[in-house]
């Protein structure tokens, strides 16, 4: 669960809303026995920046404002994290990114 | 200079969307599509860098989660992208697109973008200047930025997802 929790952090952690768990067990991650894994977006040369804001848009319905702000992180910090969840939704949301030519990769989130 | 009263190319109209290209562009497409699928049928991943943007892998550096993504994910991946460039050879001369034809259009534009882009290792600074003693390069990176403006245009068309 507070895995769960560090990883919408990680998603959200522009927009200044992350929740703070208090009383956290420092060994938890070891008794984890499936971590959820995240997806990145790189940044790249090729794609436009209003092209790559419009796929996070249609892909994971973000609004626009959201989907600029992941834009820009990958634009300036050279990647962001644009989604996270199982394996399993991971997977298929890389695929999606791929679909549309956004060079994406996913990784858990240890 | 475009005349301030010319009509955007493509624009909404209703469900569906008007598009107003010169001939010469939709030759151009049509072109580069057989060109698109071509190079698809021919080439991948491990023999042409343009082929490999297209399919990247899903994970940094774990070779075989890699072989098991590209398992998983490539046919289904090719297949999109095959069926994307049907589209836009079979409606590359249409006067009007539904918004799926639209968004096929789209794909090949941007898929496009990423074979010739990363043929020419084109950065954000990239200009036509750059290649001014390689006339072939020169005409590669005309085509790539048609090719923006296409995405550009049809971006600027679509209402907000």
């Amino acid at each position: 669960m507070s895995d769960q929790v560090r990883v919408v952090e990680g998603a959200t952690r522009s927009m200044k809303v992350a929740p703070v768990e208090v009383g956290r067990p420092v060994d938890e991650e070891v008794h984890e026995p499936d971590f959820p894994w995240i997806v990145i977006v790189w940044n790249d040369p090729i794609n436009l920046m209003v092209y790559v804001t419009w796929v996070l848009q249609k892909l994971f319905g973000y609004p626009r404002e959201k989907a600029e702000r992941l834009m820009w992180d990958v634009h300036t910090k050279g990647k962001a994290v644009v989604s996270s969840g199982p394996k399993e939704k991971a997977e298929s949301d890389v695929a999606r990114l791929h679909a549309y030519g956004l060079w994406a990769t996913m990784q858990q989130d240890r | 200079v475009a005349r301030s009263d010319d009509p955007e190319p493509i624009r909404r109209q209703g469900d569906r969307f008007a598009v107003t290209l010169p001939d010469e562009a939709r030759e151009a497409l049509r072109r580069l599509a057989v060109q698109y699928r071509d190079l698809l049928r021919e080439e991948d991943p491990s023999t042409d860098p343009g082929v490999a943007r297209l399919f990247p892998p899903a994970h940094e550096d774990d070779l075989l989660a890699n072989l098991e993504y590209e398992r998983v994910a490539h046919d289904g991946l090719l297949a999109g992208r095959l069926r994307n460039i049907e589209t836009l050879e079979r409606t590359a001369g249409a006067d009007s697109l539904s918004e799926d034809e639209l968004l096929a259009w789209m794909a090949v534009a941007n898929d496009l973008r990423l074979v010739l882009g990363t043929r020419l290792e084109v950065t954000e600074e990239t200009t036509a200047r750059d290649f001014a003693k390689d006339p072939e390069g020169r005409e590669t990176f005309e085509l790539y930025r048609f090719l923006s403006a296409l995405v550009g245009v049809i971006l600027e068309a679509l209402p907000q997802p």
